[in-house]
This record gives C-alpha cells, structure tokens and sequence, in this order.
C-alpha cells in the first residue's frame, strides 16, 4: 500500500472509531435514562409495612479444621451434608459436616486452589486455581481420587470460580483472563466462550429454577453480567460498584441479583426493572466484601467481609439484621446448604464453620 | 486498529440491545420481590427458625445420656 493510501485507510479507520465511540456514549445516555423512568419508588419504602426481622436463631454449630493454609472456597453437597473446601495449601477435602470428619484429603500440583464445585449427581468434584486449569476428580479412594483426575479446560490466566450448569458434563468457568468459559467435560472441548468483561472476573452464578441458560459475572471491571449461555451475548450489565466485584449470586426467585464487594457494599440488582434496587452499606463497615449467598426465601443476605465478620442483612428493608462472630481471619467464602437449613463460612483462618 | 473496531462494534451491539429490553417500574419489581419471600418465608430455617430443634440436623447432641 502506498504511503498516502496507507494514511487514508488510517483516517477512516479512526473516523468510524470516532464515530463509534459517539454511538456508544449516545446508548449509554439513552440507557440510563430508560432505567431512571421507572425508577418511581425504593424498595425499602415499599418494604416499610413489613414487619422488622426482630430475632434470627443462627448459631455456631460445627467448626472443621484440617486445612494448612487459607480457606479460599468451599461448597455444599447435594446430599446436603457434605461439604468441599479448597485451600491455599493446594489441598481439596471432603468433610462429613455432621460429624466434622473428612472424608477424603486430595493434593493438587498447585497452591491457591481458588475455586471448587460438586457436580449435580454428587459423584465429582471440579476445581483449579493458579495452575489456570479446571480439573476433575470423581469421589472415590483418595488413591483412585488422584489417579482417575482429568484436565478439562485450561485459561491464560487463574481460574477465579466454577460451576457445574445443568449436568455433570459441562462446566462453566471464570477466570484472570477476564473471560468465562463453557466446557464439555467428556471431550475437554470449548463449547463457548464469554467476552465483555475488562477486568479479571471473579464470581459467576447460574440462575436458578430455569432451562439453566442464564449466568451472571462478577469482575474486578465493577460490572455484573448477565449472560445467554447459548449465544454467548451479554443480556444485561449492571454498574454502581466502585470497586472489584467479588461476589454475585442470584435471588432464589430468579429475577435479581446480589453482588458483594470491595467498596465494602453488597447490591441489589433487579433484573425486571433492569437496575440497582438496594444498596446495603454502613458507615461503620469499611472492610471488602468477599462473599454473599441468601437464605431461600430471599429475605436475607448473608455476606462475608475481610473485618472476620459475617453480616446478615434483610434484603427488603436495606437493614442489617446481625453479625456473626467467630473467624479469626478474613471470611472468603459464604454459602447457604442446598435445603436452607445451614450456612457454611469458610476462612483465611484456615477453618470452615457451620452456622444452624 | 481493525481489533479495536471489531470490539467497539461488539460493544455498540450489546448496548443497542440492551438499551431494548422491556422493563418494569421499580415499585413493580420491589412488590413481586417481596410477595416471593413472602410465599417462601414458612420454609426458610436460616430465617424463621426449626419448628423443632430436633429437626435441625446441626444441633449439638444432647450431653446428658442416659445410663
């Protein structure tokens, strides 16, 4: 090409960026004004009739210690009795947290495993960390454990969180790299694979009671995705944080989302009306969020933060219900069992508690 | 330069959809959260408690024994 043809192509190419970046800051206006037209009234305000949460009976009923190093995730069972956790001491264990006993100890060539997840049946075990790998391993011997273990899908950077979608054969990945990933888990194959983020992504969810199409992402952006599994596409995007997103979880109806984060608030995201719905923050709370879960009815958020404090708030009325005391460390992780009847907090104080 | 283009295009097409979708007033949305934990509130232990704590499978055993 010749030098003038060159600087031509040049100037039309940064026209139509020009003209593109016009078109996007002219959305984003028009987006924001959709979402404040019907912004007519606060949840709270509507929640005012409800009565207070005057007494929540939670209480400290198990403690499991065998982890060297941080607690960085855990998850319950389907049989909603077990618990996975996994640590920065490259060891993943399965606790019986009836009887606190473990079950099954796995060492990984890696430390930092920072994410691990129970597939539907019960029968495996995904997780993965700094090594950017999602592995595989059936629940079986430990021996058999580590021997039977497969690499299913692999990202350029750490892989922040996982999750089983709809069955035992695809998992769904986020990473450092600032993607998600689906993956076949047979074939170690790349089913799809989700860009849009620009910041490492944190936290995903599946949401709930649905044909298991829908996720949401959390990133270090401060932006939360909701994203069609099947087309790859972002459905909608949610800002107001103002930092990382660590946490995001959706409302047990399926229609909104809770996010927690370093700015030390949790959110409230309804996804009908397309915007923040509640914020829960106190001036009195300056430490991150590394965690949230709600209870099954949705009333409250249970959230971990990096002051060793678990706050429970009530997610109608934008009021802090209580704290539970306990960690001696930052709490990483947070998880309401399957059937609602227990919370597990998992620790950089090496251990993980159940709460009844 | 054409990398950018193609993402800021990428961008532009998920605003354009986003900037579509059908919503709900605020009041609206907040009123079929809240009749949600209302309908579920009866079956939330973390919330409203055990109607027995014999039921709660986290309880401390009972330390008297009979001998």
């Amino acid at each position: 090409m010749s030098e003038s043809a060159l600087s031509a192509s040049n100037a039309n190419a940064n026209e139509k960026m020009a003209s593109l970046l016009k078109e996007a800051e002219n959305l984003k206006t028009k987006l924001e004004e959709e979402r404040q037209k019907l912004n007519d009234v606060n949840l709270s305000n509507i929640a005012e009739r409800l009565e207070q949460i005057a007494y929540v009976n939670i209480k400290p009923r198990k403690v499991l210690k065998g982890h060297q190093a941080k607690v960085l995730c855990t998850d319950w069972s389907p049989d909603k009795r077990h618990i996975i956790s996994s640590s920065q001491d490259g060891r993943l264990i399965i606790w019986d947290a009836f009887t606190t006993n473990k079950e099954h100890a796995v060492t990984m060539p890696t430390t930092w495993i920072m994410a691990c997840a129970y597939a539907p049946s019960g029968n495996f075990v995904a997780c993965g960390g700094l090594d950017n790998k999602v592995t595989v391993y059936p629940i079986t011997s430990d021996e058999e454990m580590a021997a039977k273990k497969r690499t299913v899908g692999t990202h350029t950077s750490y892989m922040s969180c996982c999750i089983y979608p709809n069955s035992d054969q695809q998992i769904l990945t986020g990473s450092g790299d600032s993607t998600c990933a689906l993956w076949d888990v047979e074939s170690g194959q790349l089913l799809q694979s989700f860009h849009g983020h620009s910041g490492d992504v944190m936290a995903i969810d599946l949401a709930p009671n649905e044909t298991g199409n829908t996720f949401v992402s959390g990133s270090c952006d401060r932006m939360a995705f909701i994203w069609d599994m099947r087309s790859g596409h972002v459905v909608q995007s949610f800002e107001g944080h103002q930092s990382d997103v660590n946490s995001v979880k959706f409302h047990p109806c399926g229609d909104a989302i809770a996010t927690g984060s370093d700015d030390s608030s949790c959110r409230l995201y309804d996804m009908r009306a397309d915007r923040e719905v509640a914020v829960f923050s106190k001036e009195s709370i300056i430490f991150g969020v590394n965690s949230v879960d709600f209870s099954v009815s949705g009333r409250l958020l249970f959230a971990g933060y990096n002051d060793y404090t678990v706050n429970l708030w009530d997610t109608l009325k934008s009021e802090r219900v209580c704290l539970l005391y306990g960690h001696e460390n930052k709490v990483s992780c947070v998880q309401v069992s399957p059937d609602g009847t227990a919370l597990s907090t998992g620790s950089w104080d090496y251990t993980i508690r159940v709460w009844a | 330069m054409a990398a950018n283009l193609q993402q800021q295009r990428t961008i532009n097409e998920q605003l354009r959809r986003e900037v579509g979708i059908p919503r709900i007033q605020v009041s609206e949305a907040s009123m079929l959260l809240m009749q949600y934990v209302m309908e579920h509130e009866s079956d939330d232990c973390l919330l409203s408690g055990f109607t027995s704590q014999k039921v709660n499978p986290f309880r401390e055993k009972s330390s008297c024994n009979i001998l």
